[in-house]
């Protein structure tokens, strides 16, 4: 194998780009080398920067509740919710369940939106690349996922608008509202408010999610669980069979997308939602126990339990100052000029997130919804905890691929509908939405939730009545980053290889890949002959939000 | 039919995401129905690689006519003024930006990244970031104060953060349906349609606000009162029509119970979030707010609140907004 990577820069003779240390928006440039038609190796180099770590120093204790959420306004609304949570565990808050519940439920509700906007708009667009001209279903692929004329694309683009108008109902607005303070929420709903909020949640559940993707109602999908089952499910009838998620796994299947970016097979998750009464006094060691969909780490078929202690972020390949590898309380944000970077073999904006298992040693691990859904595999749940064996099965039998991780994805809709559901029914009117807490100057945070595209996490350091440190860890970050000082290539990167390539001057098959981790970024793909150094082509995939 | 290029600098794609709950019309109906002709998007466009990038050169040599050049995000220029910490499609975005403005028929900033340089450009600003022809409330920006686009316009400013998806819309369906002389600007280069009402004109709590009943504390507390007096709102002092054009068609931040933060304003975010400013009213001798209402001055203003709060109905002490 040709190893041409020490020095990204020295191949393409110019500046490589990526995400800020926000780690989400922006251009992600992916260079790989393919060899007889298969990729053997891939860079993700992240290309902008904006230094929001940097802005942070020195303000407000609560200015990440306004800045954080800038970050990326497509998980704007999780970034509130992580940054709500670190300030709650450092001040050391009391939350009323009513404060909970809305959090929950604005939470679930940002990601409700993004799964039919994401498959739609950014995912199965694709679906109509000319690649898949000979296979009978490419007519219908281009008749239901066409960009903007698409018969489902347009339905699935515009009702993805629902779920946010509940957003809206409690939070003012989405994206970018910053209605969750430490202590609760700032909304005081009344019954016309929950009440319109369930209708909205039902008109979006009949008109897209039972009538457009499944075909079926959402209990009989969530009665399935393995992936025989899912495969059973889709030749049960024509409702389903015929349904956009019947059609697509279809589509998929006689397009190869169960066979390719399969990646590391090792995946975190922070966990999201909380029992409203199991985190009336949130803190950093209760976080796991009170959780509804649960925390975890799978490695390489092991599970372990999550401790934000383990979290380190490697710089070796990141543009910033040293090669270090440093707990996010400890964590530096020091740019450099990536003209200077490249020289020191660095290539990404985005730091590299490892989870450092005791014992067992630092992984790449990736997270996501594939992420969640194996941990929600993970036997022992509590009785309030999500306990469901279908993407844990899938990737066990299986194995995990693009067509997998999109399923995983595609499965919470269901599940966060009848969440969100019971929580609406929960709200007390008659109880209390915030606890006003007592503003310690001096403390330490930590607060994550699961944006609809992974794990993301606040640590905040204060002092004196300000913030001494600030770092982010974003789900882009713990997928895209780049290689680690041991060079172990990045979740993303890992699973491009492998990937089989049909037309070199266009490879729509790294856009699956790439999609499939809906990664923040607009990506551009160099994809190089490995045995010439040619390039072979250079072209934009779009962007996963 | 009307060309349209959109790009993003230093942004966080929330103007996109605003832009995608646009109904009436939709983002899709905009070129169905408007004969909106998106050449490229980061979220939407179909063009892959080399075709995307050769509409750019197009675009930006003049070979094809462009009518709408929308930027989202600031313009970066670290390290230096090079640029390099935005690279886009192999060349510091900025470079795209001025070669792109000067070609386009007309040129909209949206959301208070593009307008004024927004969050990225607070203090310490590492990126170096600026907007389109403001920074801050400073005339110039990246393209200078003098810039004019090939239709005589300045950069025409849709500040928010994020902008409201019907005010790029509808100025989007303005220029594609010949009412493009109708768009009168103000001093910020904002449509003076949408950015001469205040923040507060519309909002559910304005009884409470004339009554000088102020909310005391948030959660149940907001059924009550004003977020004005205590909680740093500043919607009598911010124009935007948040309160008359709701966000996604159901409501405002003023109506669920948040102070409004000013995002259409170029300070915003307002005090750089210095330690003590965050949803707290400035005051004078930790009693009299210190900015009034945009308009009148402090001393007539007190006069006015103290006879307002012996004018005050019952009502105007009680939960207004009941379960």
């Amino acid at each position: 194998m040709v190893n041409i990577i020490e020095n990204p820069a020295t191949l393409t003779g110019r500046d490589l780009r990526i995400s800020p240390l926000g780690r989400v928006e922006g251009d992600l440039d992916l260079r790989v080398t393919i060899r007889d038609g298969v990729v053997t190796s891939a860079w993700t180099e992240a290309s902008m920067f904006r230094g929001f770590e940097i802005i942070l120093k020195g303000k407000d204790p609560q200015a990440g509740l306004i800045v954080t959420p800038r970050i990326c306004g497509i998980c704007g609304g999780s970034h509130l919710t992580k940054a709500a949570y670190a300030l709650d565990t450092a001040w050391q808050t009391e939350l009323p369940p009513n404060a909970t519940l809305i959090r929950n439920i604005a939470q679930a509700c940002e990601t409700l939106q993004s799964i039919p906007r994401w498959f739609y708009a950014l995912f199965a667009i694709d679906l109509t690349n000319k690649k898949y001209a000979h296979l009978p279903e490419y007519d219908e692929a281009v008749r239901r996922f066409a960009p903007f004329v698409g018969t489902s694309y347009e339905h699935g683009v515009t009702l993805s608008n629902k779920p946010v108008e509940i957003y809206a109902i409690f939070g003012g607005q989405w994206p970018h509202s910053s209605f969750m303070i430490p202590g609760g929420v700032m909304c005081a709903p009344t019954l016309a408010d929950v009440t319109r909020a369930i209708a909205i949640l039902e008109y979006w559940k009949d008109e897209w999610l039972e009538k457009k993707w499944l075909g079926c109602s959402v209990d009989r999908w969530l009665q399935n669980k393995s992936w025989a089952d899912v495969m059973e499910w889709m030749h049960e009838n024509e409702r389903h069979y015929n349904s956009d998620c019947g059609f697509f796994l279809r589509f998929a299947l006689a397009a190869g997308l169960d066979k390719y970016g399969a990646g590391w097979n090792n995946y975190i998750a922070t966990g999201t939602y909380f029992h409203p009464e199991r985190y009336a006094r949130p803190t950093i060691e209760g976080r796991n126990a009170a959780l509804i969909a649960r925390s975890g780490v799978y490695v390489n078929g092991q599970f372990y339990d999550f401790d934000q202690a383990n979290v380190r972020e490697d710089v070796t390949h990141s543009f910033y100052e040293g090669s270090h590898a440093l707990h996010p309380f400890e964590g530096r944000t020091e740019p450099i000029d990536p003209a200077v970077g490249h020289r020191q073999g660095k290539y990404s904006w985005a730091k590299a997130p490892r989870y450092l298992i005791p014992g067992v040693g630092s992984h790449p691990v990736e997270a996501g919804p594939l992420a969640r859904q194996v941990i929600a595999g993970r036997p022992g749940a509590a009785d309030w905890q999500d306990y469901d064996p279908l993407f844990l099965d899938a990737v066990t039998t299986v194995g995990p691929s693009v067509l997998v991780r999109v399923m995983a994805r595609m499965h919470e809709a269901p599940k966060y509908y009848k969440l969100v559901r019971k929580w609406l029914d929960q709200i007390n009117l008659h109880e209390k939405f915030y606890i006003k807490p007592k503003e310690l100057p001096e403390g330490r945070g930590f607060g994550s939730t699961e944006a609809a595209r992974g794990s993301l996490s606040d640590w905040i350091v204060l002092k004196d009545g300000k913030i001494e440190n600030y770092q982010v860890v974003t789900p882009t970050a713990w997928n895209i980053g780049p290689r680690d000082g041991r060079e172990v290539n990045g979740p993303m990167e890992q699973a491009f290889i492998g990937t089989p390539i049909t037309d070199p001057s266009d490879p729509v098959e790294l856009g699956h890949v790439a999609r499939s981790y809906d990664s923040c970024l607009v990506c551009t793909v160099h994809a190089y002959d490995e045995k010439t150094g040619k390039a072979l082509a250079q072209f934009r995939i779009g962007e996963g939000a | 039919m009307a060309t349209l290029l959109w790009l993003q600098g230093g942004a966080c794609s929330g103007n996109t995401m605003s832009f995608l709950n646009a109904e009436e019309p939709s983002a899709c109906d905009l070129v169905t129905d408007f004969g909106i002709e998106i050449l490229w998007h980061p979220s939407l466009g179909m063009e892959l690689g080399e075709n995307a990038k050769r509409i750019f050169y197009d675009c930006a040599s003049g070979v094809r006519p462009l009518d709408i050049f929308v930027f989202e995000g600031t313009v970066i220029q670290a390290p230096n003024g090079t640029g390099r910490y935005n690279m886009f499609a192999d060349r510091p975005m900025q470079e795209w930006v001025r070669e792109l403005a000067a070609q386009a028929g007309i040129v909209v900033a949206i959301g208070d990244c593009a307008c004024w340089g927004g969050i990225p450009a607070m203090a310490p600003n590492p990126s170096q970031s600026t907007g389109l022809q403001f920074h801050k409330r400073e005339l110039g920006g990246f393209l200078g104060p003098n810039w004019r686009s090939k239709a005589g316009l300045p950069v025409i400013n849709i500040p928010g953060c994020p902008a409201h998806p019907d005010w790029v819309t509808q100025i989007l369906v303005a220029v594609a349906s010949g009412r493009a002389a109708d768009i009168a600007l103000d001093e910020l280069q904002r449509p003076q349609t949408f950015f001469t009402s205040f923040t507060q004109t519309g909002c559910t709590r304005v009884q409470f606000f004339e009554y000088k009943q102020s909310t005391l504390e948030f959660g149940q507390g907001t059924r009550t009162g004003c977020l004005f007096y205590e909680f740093g709102c500043r919607g009598p002092m911010t124009r935007s029509p948040c309160n008359r054009i709701l966000w996604n068609r159901q409501s405002s931040k003023t109506r669920a119970g948040m102070p409004c933060t000013g995002c259409t304003e170029p300070e915003f975010p307002f005090f750089d979030l210095a330690p003590g400013t965050v949803f707290k009213t400035q005051k004078i001798s930790g009693a009299i707010p210190k900015e009034v209402p945009t308009g009148t001055d402090p001393i007539s203003y007190m006069a006015l609140a103290a006879a307002a709060r012996v004018a005050a109905p019952k009502w105007a002490k009680e939960d207004m907004f009941v379960v």
